[in-house]
């Protein structure tokens, strides 16, 4: 196909990651850099996240999402990096072509290598169905966020936050600063699925009540939530009959996961894994489409935006790279998850690679974890790493030193 | 060994170790910090009991824009009963565009020896 440009390296997305991804890009050479950014303003998510923490590995200070996107824009426009803002890419094909729209209207760019770094979408009510009317007043935590922060709406008097992830806890600090009144936060594991220090300084400061093994099992009111009904839950996650209790509340927060946002990954025929939602990558994050790079939210979630940067870094240096006719790694060795592991990152390694850091999150909270990866054939223990404790809501790191020729299987014991 | 009810579990935040500190009171009515694996973790147990430290965020609209918010923060934490005077004086913030990150938009805010800055640049 006849494309109307060609750059080096396109980067999809201009959050955390993208922003690296074309930072790192050009540090590896590249020497033509597109960025494309589907909202007015680069930084993504970070713009609406006005809370602290953010900058802590990568900057060695705690910062806001918006200085933490700031930081990452002015080394970005510092360098020749074209960037499109309000724009957005149609689709992309297995042969890198990208049909991209803008204000000044639509064309076809070639690219060397893509980075994938489109991040990631909120659950909503209609995914996890919850059965009742369908007023106003029910808000995805994210949502609630952009309106409040970006805003400056008042989204209601009372409200109630189904699931405790980081965004739900952030929000009911935030609409407790706005003179809203936080009736609790209802979780349906037996866990809370943010970050520990969130619930110190979002809940517990405040006297939100965090229910644990509970769920909201219907909103009721016609226009407006008017209240809803929580239960406990059994061990089947299924509601318990008889503990029923209404809550009086006019708004309803939902914070019960985020979803890789992988359309247009799907549309180049990137294969994507069911325990990440996001692409199956080798260790120079390359996909499963030669010359397909993903990085951040859109890979895998992560629960610190630093995380996602570094992974952009190490993505668009491999674009780089792949661009400039560098031969592609290419995944031989299979990395599987094994008991007490949800999933590990990269899937696949290039049989005699060394030194690789993987992520990997657990199944379930642990204690006293001997982490271990284990060649499947021979039993031989490649890595093997201590914790006093392991926490679903916190992405792990592990570094394999030695040169791996088998399939690995990566396993948690207490 | 101290067998009084804990009065408060945490998990230290200064290393990525992760200690669980459990708090008590001794005998003597001083606080026993357990489950510490170093010394700094004796100190911050005691700060999170008696004194506990925040920081604080939240978004204001800027004068001269077509209603864009200028989101800021403290330049560092204050004690955590600051929080609701310090959100009821940044409430009535109006600042002028343009604003600069890093911005002090309130110095020294109640006193506290911390200042309320902007934490995104808002062009006029």
């Amino acid at each position: 196909m006849e494309a109307n440009e060609t750059h080096d390296v396109v980067v999809i997305g201009g959050g955390p990651a993208g922003l690296a991804a074309a930072l790192g890009a050009r540090r590896a050479g590249a020497g033509k850099v597109l960025l494309v950014e589907r909202d007015r303003t680069l930084g993504g998510i970070l713009n609406q996240c006005v809370h602290d923490g953010f900058g802590l590995f990568l900057y060695n200070e705690t910062i806001s999402g918006p200085e933490y996107a700031e930081r990452l824009i002015e080394d970005v426009v510092r360098e020749p990096i074209k960037v499109e803002t309000g724009t957005m890419v149609l689709d992309l094909g297995p042969d890198r072509v990208l049909r991209i729209n803008s204000r000044a209207g639509y064309r076809l760019v070639r690219a060397g290598a893509v980075v994938l770094a489109m991040g990631c979408r909120e659950r909503t009510r209609e995914m996890i169905e919850i059965p009742g009317t369908r007023p106003a007043g029910v808000f995805t935590a994210g949502s609630a966020q952009n309106l409040v922060n970006l805003q400056n709406l008042r989204i209601g008097n009372a409200a109630v936050v189904l699931g405790s992830g980081d965004i739900g806890l952030i929000m009911a600090r935030r609409l407790t600063f706005e003179g809203v009144a936080v009736k609790g936060v209802f979780e349906i594991m037996p866990w809370a699925s943010g970050l520990e220090r969130n619930v110190r300084q979002c809940l517990l400061d405040f006297g939100i009540p965090l229910e644990l093994r509970s769920t909201v099992v219907e909103i009721r009111g016609r226009d407006r939530v008017e209240s809803v009904v929580v239960a406990k839950v059994d061990d089947a996650l299924g509601p318990v009959a008889g503990t029923e209790s209404v809550i009086p509340c006019d708004t309803l927060l939902l914070s019960v996961g985020l979803i890789p946002e992988n359309e247009l990954s799907k549309r180049a025929g990137v294969a994507l894994s069911p325990f990440t939602g996001g692409a199956v990558v080798d260790q120079t994050l390359m996909t499963s489409v030669p010359g397909i790079f993903s990085c951040g939210n859109v890979l895998h979630i992560h629960d610190v935006a630093d995380w996602a940067s570094y992974e952009g870094f190490a993505a668009g240096e491999s674009a780089a790279r792949y661009a400039a006719g560098e031969k592609a790694a290419g995944g031989t060795v299979r990395v599987s998850a094994g008991p007490n592991v949800k999933y590990v990152l990269p899937q696949v390694l290039t049989a005699g690679s060394a030194g690789v850091e993987w992520s990997f999150r657990t199944m379930r909270p642990l204690r006293n974890v001997q982490v271990v990866v284990k060649g499947k054939t021979t039993g031989k223990v490649y890595a093997r790493k201590k914790f006093g404790r392991l926490l679903p809501s916190e992405l792990q790191k592990i570094k394999v030193r030695p040169a791996v020729e088998e399939d690995l299987e990566v396993s948690c014991h207490e | 060994m101290n067998d009084r009810p804990a009065l408060d579990r945490l998990t230290c935040v200064l290393c990525p170790v992760g200690c669980e500190l459990e708090i008590r009171k001794d005998e003597a009515g001083e606080l026993d910090v357990q489950g510490n694996q170093c010394d700094k973790g004796v100190p911050f147990a005691v700060e999170e009991i008696l004194h506990p430290k925040r920081n604080l965020a939240t978004s204001v609209p800027v004068r001269g824009t077509a209603a864009t918010m200028v989101s800021v923060r403290l330049s560092g934490p204050v004690p955590r009963e600051m929080i609701f005077p310090i959100l009821a004086e940044i409430a009535r913030l109006r600042p002028e565009s343009p604003v600069r990150r890093g911005q002090v938009l309130i110095a020294d805010v109640l006193g506290t020896g911390v200042d309320v800055i902007a934490t995104r640049t808002v062009e006029s």
